[in-house]
């Protein structure tokens, strides 16, 4: 049971600090990046060629592929999303136009993985040492993700809230049109924002893949359940995104250990089915 | 005699702001009534609970003998109430002709076909933008696309009319031809609440009053009394001119 | 495209006479070309029916298309074949109806996620079924049907769901979905109830999408889910819909046309490299077409008038 608790928290924690980049991407920089999940799959491939080509311990990996992330999604945006920003005559425009193109990018990334390192399941052994968790062994990777994800969601909450970067951004996401009037570059603040859900993506592959294995089909799946918990936790609530992001965890390890592991996303689709029948703006979100 | 609307006790709350309360009146078949008040008094949210754009929190509206407190807005517009909107809403990818089409096509009274085409052709006269049907709406000037909302919301043959400032940001030249308009249909026996700011006009057009402040009616009654009245004048100016 | 329907009635059945003829004077490989691309033009135009006017961007092809390859391979050798191809049809109505009645109420985006995560929640239960309850993985299709007659099967298909997009397109409805299109809220306040509108074409648009797999199950013989659910079919039905542009009643099919042989060649040519040119291929046209090929066309030629 326990154990199931702390799997749970696990795995919620690495959904909650990925949603938190997609709700970033969505809220600030109005992207919706159906290819988001397939950033993830790549951060996790990239950790295992750098973990098993030059034993680079994922800690470390850290430092190289979530600037790699932050740079490829700041490319993506300035090649890719800024033309569509500029030609959208509405928020509904470059809603559709931002999903279409993700789509198309997600098949591109995907593909890219599929050349390299094929189809099948790809895992590697790091830290797989059992630590005693209040009488329950979980495994040190698990303990370490865990972590992982609390301290970069906690720096991440800081930065928004504390530092007048993080309130320009807030601006941004809050009103769009008028931002500009109080001289804020809104076309660099979604920039940033782009990029800043990028490296949240690659840090999420990086620590995901220190404890689950992955397939470069697998991006889908990602972006499927970092939407849900946006979605639950409410558009653009960054603390509304950690709760949802633990909830769906719990939810999972769940009805995968009592129910049936093949039924976690029915699982997932379900909660978030009755939760929008219940709550239509999320679990924080403003009517 | 039976009134053509009749509101009850309205409330409305947005969170914890109380955005209309308490709030009732009646229109006579026929009436043209002016609905006025400063910014964020509650008129729109009162248009907006009339044609189902919202839902009320309390009270009830008849229209005629029928409740429609709780319908949607597609109901409330099959049981004759047409509207028009603060800010001008064509349907873009709809042609002007087409845009009159939708709400006889589905409105009030249901009509298709060649007998909907003429119909069209009727309303877009009504509003002076005779044989205009097939232009896009994009090509319309402002007055025209408020003209083609109007024959939108008289397409479908309405028992009432709800002008939530119709004619808001028209030169002065624009606005006799508007308010002549309305003219037009009070003389066929229409009965029309407006939302209005411009004194003017709901002095030309309506016989009697209701003005809003902070969510509730502060006094009603004919146009040219309740204008004068001190309370409404604080209302709309403040103190210092009361 | 503005034809007479007087001239272009009797047009579109010679042309229909012509390609119904085809398989009996063309080489199998070519009749199977035929087959694919026929295919295509139905999954597009159905697509469009419903995605095309009211914007809400549809990712869930795929899971109509392999739930009716689905059911045949699950009741072909149970039920007489019409009744098989009744009972898909039935049960991708159902699935529409419960999707479209949990989303289509709510902003469109919720629907285009949910739509996006549909394929493979449908995949993983399906195998989590057949792995659990009827202890199966991958079924055969027995059914005596070479590929003329499943070309002949779709070819049908395909007129008929082209004759429901004319049919919408001239009708109440069709103005309906223009205007929900357009703007939700002034659809509603002229009196048409939005929701019911979206919910039905969307039905009629997946009930046909299912009975696209469901025709088209025999052609693989060997079904099991991760054949049928393949994303790429999603993927590539949006293109070619956008491609041809959804807002009319032609562009899908002749986005479909080209585009499907492109795919074939490419398939062939660069096995490995598919995905991402598909990808590539798919940015570049929501790019510089946004409206479709079609409205392109239109642009230029008014251009030019004026």
């Amino acid at each position: 049971m326990l154990e199931h608790v702390v799997n749970g928290l696990v795995l919620g924690g690495t959904y909650a600090l990925v949603a938190m980049g997609l709700t970033i991407q969505y809220g600030i920089a109005r992207i919706m990046n159906l290819s988001f999940g397939d950033t993830i799959i790549a951060a996790c491939f990239g950790t295992y060629v750098l973990f098993s080509t030059l034993q680079i311990n994922p800690i470390l990996a850290l430092a190289v592929v979530v600037p790699l992330g932050y740079a490829a999604s700041l490319l993506i945006y300035r090649v890719i999303m800024k033309p569509l920003v500029d030609r959208a005559p509405s928020d509904g425009a470059l809603e559709v136009d931002s999903i279409l193109v993700t789509f198309g990018l997600l098949f591109a990334i995907q593909g890219v993985l599929l050349i390299f390192f094929g189809g099948g399941y790809t895992s590697y052994s790091f830290l797989n040492t059992p630590v005693n968790v209040l009488g329950t062994a979980v495994a040190g990777n698990r303990l370490l993700a865990l972590g992982l994800s609390l301290v970069i969601a906690a720096v991440l909450v800081l930065v928004l809230y504390r530092s007048r970067w993080g309130m320009m951004l807030r601006a941004v996401a809050l009103a769009p049109q008028s931002a500009p009037l109080f001289g804020i570059d809104t076309d660099r603040a979604a920039r940033t924002a782009f990029a800043i859900g990028g490296a949240l993506a690659a840090t999420g592959g990086v620590v995901v893949s220190m404890f689950q294995t992955f397939t470069a089909t697998g991006g889908v799946v990602f972006t499927m359940k970092a939407l849900i918990v946006v979605i639950l936790g409410g558009k653009g609530s960054v603390p509304g995104a950690i709760v949802a992001g633990l909830l769906l965890g719990l939810v999972e390890t769940f009805v995968a250990a009592y129910v049936d592991p093949g039924l976690t996303l029915a699982a997932v689709y379900t909660v978030f089915l009755v939760l929008l029948l219940v709550r239509p703006n999320g679990l924080f979100g403003k009517a | 005699m039976s009134e053509a609307l009749q509101i009850s006790n309205l409330h409305k709350r947005f969170g914890g702001l109380i955005a209309v309360r308490d709030v009732s009146f009646s229109l006579a078949p026929g009436e043209v009534v002016g609905l006025l008040g400063p910014n964020g008094s509650g008129k729109t949210t009162v248009m907006n609970m009339i044609s189902g754009a919202l839902p009320c929190d309390g009270g009830t509206i008849r229209l005629g003998q029928t409740d429609i407190t709780k319908m949607k807005p597609h109901r409330v517009a099959k049981q004759g109430v047409a509207r028009t909107f603060q800010l001008v809403r064509p349907l873009p990818t709809l042609t002007v002709g087409e845009n009159v089409l939708l709400s006889l096509a589905f409105g009030h009274r249901r009509h298709w076909g060649r007998e909907a085409r003429e119909l069209v052709e009727e309303k877009l006269a009504f509003v002076g933008l005779a044989g205009r049907g097939d232009e896009q709406v994009s090509n319309l000037t402002y007055i025209d696309q408020k003209r083609m909302e109007m024959a939108r919301a008289l397409a479908s043959e309405p028992e009432l009319l709800l002008l939530d400032e119709w004619l808001a940001g028209l030169n002065p030249s624009e606005l006799k031809i508007g308010i002549d308009l309305v003219q037009h249909l009070q003389g066929q026996g229409m009965t029309v609440l407006l939302v209005e700011h411009i004194m003017e006009a709901v002095r030309a057009l309506c016989s009697r009053c209701i003005v809003m402040s902070a969510g509730e009616v502060i006094a009603e009654g004919p146009s040219a009394e309740v204008l004068a009245q001190p309370a409404v004048i604080k209302a709309y100016l403040g103190d210092d001119h009361a | 495209m503005t034809m007479k329907p007087s001239i272009a009635f009797p047009v579109a059945a010679a042309v229909l006479a012509v390609l119904a003829a085809a398989p009996l004077f063309i080489p199998d490989y070519w009749t199977g070309v035929l087959l694919g691309m026929t295919g295509y033009v139905t999954l597009a135009t159905a697509w469009a029916l419903f995605s095309g006017p009211t914007r809400y961007v549809s990712l869930a092809t795929v899971a109509f298309f392999g739930v009716g390859a689905y059911v045949v391979a699950v009741l072909n050798e149970a039920l007489p074949y019409p009744l098989v191809l009744l009972s898909a049809a039935g049960i991708g109505m159902i699935l529409a109806l419960a999707v479209g009645l949990s989303t289509l109420r709510l902003a469109g985006v919720y629907f285009v996620i949910f739509t996006f995560g549909l394929a493979e929640l449908v995949r993983q239960t399906v195998s989590w079924w057949e792995v659990n309850i009827t202890y199966t993985m991958g079924r055969y299709v027995f059914l005596p049907f070479e590929g003329r007659h499943i070309y002949w099967q779709l070819l049908a298909l395909a007129a008929v769901t082209l004759l429901i997009s004319w049919a919408i397109g001239r009708s109440r409805l069709g103005l309906a979905l223009k205007a929900i299109g357009d703007d939700e809220v002034v659809a509603a306040h002229a009196g048409i109830d939005v929701t019911r509108v979206k919910l039905l074409l969307f039905v009629i648009s997946a009930t046909l999408i299912t009975l696209v797999g469901a025709i088209q199950a025999p052609r693989w013989t060997y079904i099991e889910p991760s054949i049928v659910f393949n994303p790429t079919v999603s993927f590539m039905t949006l293109i070619m819909a956008l491609l041809g542009g959804p807002m009319r009643l032609w562009g899908p099919a002749l986005g479909a046309i080209p585009l499907f042989l492109l795919f074939e060649w490419l398939s062939v040519s660069f096995p490995d490299h598919f995905s991402i040119i598909l990808g590539l291929l798919f940015i570049l046209i929501v790019f510089v077409m946004p409206q479709g090929v079609l409205a392109k066309i239109d642009d230029i030629r008014k251009g030019g008038r004026a």
